[in-house]
């Protein structure tokens, strides 16, 4: 195994292996551990507090105690997430953060000091009203109160230094991000959609310094290599998240390229660039105040079907795959919207219907593929 | 103004037909008509003067009167999921076809948006602004929770809520009149606390109030909420109960016996209206309270933004678990209900996902019988009477046991 | 000779071409992927017409089992496949219905036959052939009777759940409260129609409109789907075959095309 494929690999087992990568940076780092429920969390204050942030974006649980607690028509992610809380997955973080960004967060937010008592929640309430100018301020006071909360339940101060200096590290995190999804076009066949989407999936379990290290030495390791080319669809995927695995290797099965990703779970994440002025904190905010294109926020003028035809633009891709997170109501209520502006455009998309839990990927398979017969055939 | 010689639900029916045909009417004229949701701080807009109009209601009637499915199958072409509330998809789909037999409101120059009541209607808002490109001011109520209201909120609420002042004047270009706004506020005031004093005789046993016609009234104090003629109506429902209370009088009309006292949880299923009640009334089941008239018994001190700001925020779906549980088995003590009726409203996730829980407190705090049946609010295609008839009749075997416990007569 | 295999849920399927193009052979054999279906079709098939595989210059697979089928060139999916068969047999045709065992695909054509647009429903048994399986069961009766019980009368009764196991249980309490079998049947057809029709507004529909799979054989369902779509549709004469012959189509199109290339050099 070449130098590339270790170092890859390496990202690999961490994402395949959540616990067992926290549990050894743990020990690596002396840290402690804190838990983040999605979309977004303000995850530069916990690292303030030298505890690691650990992503809470559900996992490959299918279990029935949330039964007693949850109707079945709610999102995996959700469902997965009280599941593992209920069997003790999440014990032994020290606590866990959880935002309200849609109908079921609230009620799950509602329900976990009941179903997972032992778990502590901080919860955060997002203004969903970014136009006010009482928004930032709105904003930065739940900052504020997040952080005093954390404070208490570790029993140890965090101060502005801290703040400062983590908001340094999660910009530099988010900057290697954004490069590392522009290689992927580069490197099609290397950075597959399952390998790419591991490699932004590690970064959930681990110290963000270390791993923006790591990544960089990946990114140099594979620029020494020539560039690569592949004989498939080149797609921009859109939605929640994109898992699992074997749903991800049937793109790579049909050539696909991701050229570029309009996820919650990944560049979402680290796509806007913060303001320069201001403290961390008040970046940190404006950074949200700023998010365009994401269904988890109200946006006036929605600006996602504009995003997308950008991005397909700029990456001169065949389509736009919609990754249809099964009881997603904000991603459910923006398709349409976008699906109008793309179909106006002349820009193919690819809808598809996904859990996170899936016994069998054969019906997606033959979609994934029929599409790529389809567009192949548009080319030739 | 006296309508001595209309009962209240005449008086009801003209009020809403009314309502109706003055929207038409306006926008006819070329005044703007707003959307707005249902439990929104309709003061300004009443103290602006403007044409308002509200989609739940609507979509409620047009599911009563069964004329959803067209609307839902237009929302569900253009890549609307069936996943989403039903309400919404009606709406979209109202917002193409533009006509139903049922009922039909003008289509809107702005959009006024709350989000006490749930997220899902500042997607449904924000896909309906962008349609029509006009404004949408957006009143963003936060949830709350801790067990009390979060002061940060309220000062978020205030923020906005003087923000949407702001927005209204430019968008109608006059300027607020602060009276006016303190009388509507007022009046508002007033109106909620004969809403809460009518609804309030169901604690009589029998109780005066059959919970059916609760879901009837429930759209004036919607959109009447801020005007004269919204007190003038629920004073006269409650004077009209009043008198049947102080009777003895039960709830229906032909003096069948108030056997058991529910609570039904949730909101009607609009298109099942008939089947829902009358299988409650042949068991003699009458649904006496809910959760919903304290959502509109919206109280503060007029004139005081801040007060009106906490209150918006203080309804009961933007609380947590334990002030929803409590609220629901204070509510089940004072109106001595027997049991309660959960709807698992398949549109109405943000309520849904706590009934599980809540169910369980009523059973091991107040040993109240309770099933659950599933339902949904408009769309026809997620109700199956034989359910709900056999999880009714169900509840009936348990209340009835129950009472033969306590050596009650049954 | 060119050989398509069309392996699906509940049914295997196999069309042979000739040289030219033109159809020698269809067989159809009603067990589906996983079991012994597809062995049984090409015995059927290859008895028909005294061909053995060694005849074939090239075979290619579709249809749910494609992946795990050993012996075909190449494997291509149904939605491509289907395409092909019908503009094969409709030059005009513009859409397609497809209602299989246990999926309903609808595919949207360019004027060239090629696929410009496909939906699917394949989480969902209501509005399959299941559906129909379930309710020709709970109606006492068989799968092919349906179509004729419902032309026995007008009347229908609404079933409107969407599920097909609440579906189940109205249509049971319908029969119980007295309601004709055959009223039942148009209505099962109206509610399947619906379903379907769902689909097609999802994909846009566009005539000329054929439809395929074993459920265009219950030519009262097809009436009440063209009563929902507002549109007439074509059944071909063997609508189960058309992504075998399909299948078969593009194979022939590959081979002529390798040879092309190959005398090209």
């Amino acid at each position: 195994m070449n130098q590339v494929e270790l170092l890859i690999n390496q990202f690999l087992e961490e994402a395949r292996n959540p616990k067992q990568t926290v549990t050894n940076v743990m020990v690596s780092t002396g840290k402690k551990a804190f838990g983040c429920f999605p979309i977004y969390v303000p995850e530069e204050i916990i690292y303030a507090a030298g505890v690691l942030p650990v992503g809470m974006w559900g996992g490959q649980t299918q279990g029935s105690k949330v039964n007693a607690y949850i109707q079945s028509f709610c999102c995996s992610i959700m469902r997965a997430n009280m599941e593992q809380g209920m069997a003790g997955t999440y014990d032994f973080l020290d606590g866990i953060i959880i935002p309200t960004f849609c109908d079921t967060m609230k009620a799950i937010l509602a329900n976990w000091p009941v179903a997972v008592p032992h778990v502590k929640v901080i919860p955060f309430v997002y203004p969903q009203n970014r136009t006010s100018e009482y928004s930032a301020q709105f904003l930065i006071s739940q900052f504020r109160n997040f952080q005093s909360n954390l404070e208490n339940l570790l029993s140890k101060k965090i101060s502005e230094a801290d703040i400062e200096n983590s908001f340094l590290t999660y910009e530099k995190y988010r900057v290697a991000m954004r490069e590392f999804v522009e290689l992927v076009n580069y490197y099609p066949k290397t950075l597959n959609p399952k390998i790419r989407h591991m490699i932004i999936k590690a970064s959930n379990f681990n110290d963000k310094a270390v791993y923006t290290k790591r990544l960089r030495h990946l990114m140099e390791s594979i620029k020494e290599m020539p560039q690569e080319r592949v004989h498939g669809p080149k797609v921009v995927i859109t939605g929640l998240m994109a898992e699992p695995e074997q749903f991800l290797d049937l793109f790579t099965e049909n050539g696909y390229t991701f050229v570029a990703d309009d996820l919650a779970h990944e560049s979402r994440q680290f796509r806007t660039r913060a303001r320069s002025e201001g403290t961390a904190i008040e970046k940190m905010a404006y950074r949200i105040i700023d998010l365009r294109g994401c269904p988890f926020f109200y946006e006036e003028n929605k600006s996602r079907g504009t995003l997308l035809k950008t991005l397909a633009k700029k990456y001169n891709a065949d389509a736009v795959v919609v990754c249809m997170f099964k009881f997603c109501d904000p991603e459910e209520f923006d398709y349409p919207v976008y699906k109008n502006e793309l179909d106006k455009d002349g820009i193919n998309i690819l809808y598809l219907e996904i859990e996170q839990q899936m016994d069998s990927v054969a019906q997606l398979r033959t979609r994934i593929q029929s599409f790529s017969e389809m567009i192949m055939n548009e080319i030739n | 103004m006296s309508e001595t010689n209309l009962t209240s639900k005449e008086l009801l029916s003209q009020l809403l037909q009314a309502h109706y045909a003055e929207a038409i009417a306006a926008k006819a004229e070329g005044k703007p008509v707003v959307w707005s949701t249902s439990i929104a701080p309709q003061e300004l807009l009443e103290a602006m003067d403007l044409t308002v109009v509200y989609p739940e209601n609507h979509a409620a009637a047009i599911g009563a009167r069964k004329d959803a499915p067209q609307f839902i199958s237009n929302a569900e072409s253009e890549g609307y999921s069936v996943d989403i509330c039903s309400y919404a998809r009606v709406n979209m789909g109202y917002a193409n076809l533009q006509f139903s037999e049922a009922e039909n409101i003008p289509m809107p120059d702005l959009i006024y948006c709350c989000s006490n009541i749930c997220c899902t209607v500042i997607k449904w808002y924000e896909n309906i602004a962008k349609k029509f490109n006009i404004p949408l001011i957006m009143l963003d109520a936060p949830f709350n929770p801790s067990y009390e209201v979060a002061e940060d909120n309220v000062i978020f609420v205030e923020g906005q809520l003087k923000d949407a002042i702001a927005k209204l004047e430019d968008f109608t270009g006059r300027k607020m009149d602060y009276d006016r706004l303190k009388e509507v506020m007022e009046i508002s005031n007033e109106t909620a606390t004969w809403w809460k004093k009518a609804t309030d005789l169901a604690v009589n046993v029998p109780s005066p109030l059959n919970g059916f016609d609760m879901f009837n009234y429930m759209a004036t104090i919607v959109c009447l909420r801020g005007r004269k003629t919204g007190t003038q109506l629920f004073k006269l429902w409650y004077e009209e109960l009043k008198e049947k209370a102080d009777g003895s009088i039960g709830p229906w009309k032909d003096s069948a016996e108030e056997k058991y006292r529910i609570i039904w949880d949730g909101i009607a299923c609009w298109p099942y209206l008939g089947p829902t009640y009358k299988i409650l009334k042949k068991n003699g089941v009458n649904m006496v309270t809910s959760t919903y008239p304290e959502s509109w018994t919206i109280l503060y001190e007029p004139g005081d933004l801040r007060d009106m700001a906490r209150a918006y925020d203080s309804i009961y779906t933007q609380r947590n678990i334990d002030y929803a549980a409590d609220r629901l088995l204070n509510l089940a003590t004072t109106f001595q209900i027997d049991g309660v009726l959960f709807h698992s409203n398949r549109s109405c996730k943000g309520m849904d996902f706590k009934q599980f829980e809540i169910q369980r407190r009523l059973t091991r705090e107040l040993g109240i019988p309770s099933v659950i049946f599933d339902g949904d609010q408009t769309d026809p295609n997620i109700f199956s009477e034989a359910q709900y008839e056999t999880r009714v009749q169900a509840l009936v075997e348990m209340m009835a046991e129950n009472k033969k416990k306590k050596g009650e007569k049954i | 000779m060119f050989l398509g295999i069309d392996i699906g849920s509940s049914s295997s399927k196999a069309v042979i071409l000739d040289m030219e193009g033109n159809i020698l052979a269809q067989e159809v054999v009603n067990i589906g992927t996983g079991t012994k279906g597809v062995e049984l079709v090409l015995e059927q098939i290859f008895k028909a017409t005294n061909l053995q595989m060694p005849a074939f210059k090239y075979t290619i697979v579709t249809g749910y089992g494609r992946m795990t089928y050993i012996g075909a060139n190449m494997q291509i999916t149904e939605i491509t496949c289907h395409a092909k068969g019908v503009s094969y047999l409709y030059p005009k045709a513009r859409s397609i219905i497809d209602i299989g065992g246990q999926d309903a695909k609808v595919i949207r054509l360019n004027v060239s036959g090629q696929v410009e647009n496909f939906q699917m429903n394949e989480k969902c048994a209501a509005g399959t052939g299941r559906f129909f399986e379930v309710m020709a069961r709970v109606l006492n009766c068989g799968i092919n009777e349906l179509s004729n019980l419902a032309g026995q009368g007008n009347d229908s009764v609404p079933i409107s759940s969407v599920c097909t196991v609440f579906a189940e249980s109205e249509v049971i309490s319908q029969l119980a409260t007295g309601a004709s079998r055959q009223a039942v049947v148009k209505g099962i057809n109206q509610s399947v129609a619906k379903r379907i029709v769902g689909l097609c507004n999802r994909t846009g529909l566009v005539p000329d409109v054929i439809m395929t799979g074993g459920v265009a054989l219950n030519h009262n369902m097809v009436k009440a789907l063209e009563e929902e779509i507002g549109m007439p549709i074509i059944i071909p004469e063997s609508p189960q075959t058309i992504g075998a012959l399909g299948a078969a189509v593009l194979a022939r199109e590959k081979y002529i095309n390798n040879l092309k290339n190959k005398t090209n050099y």
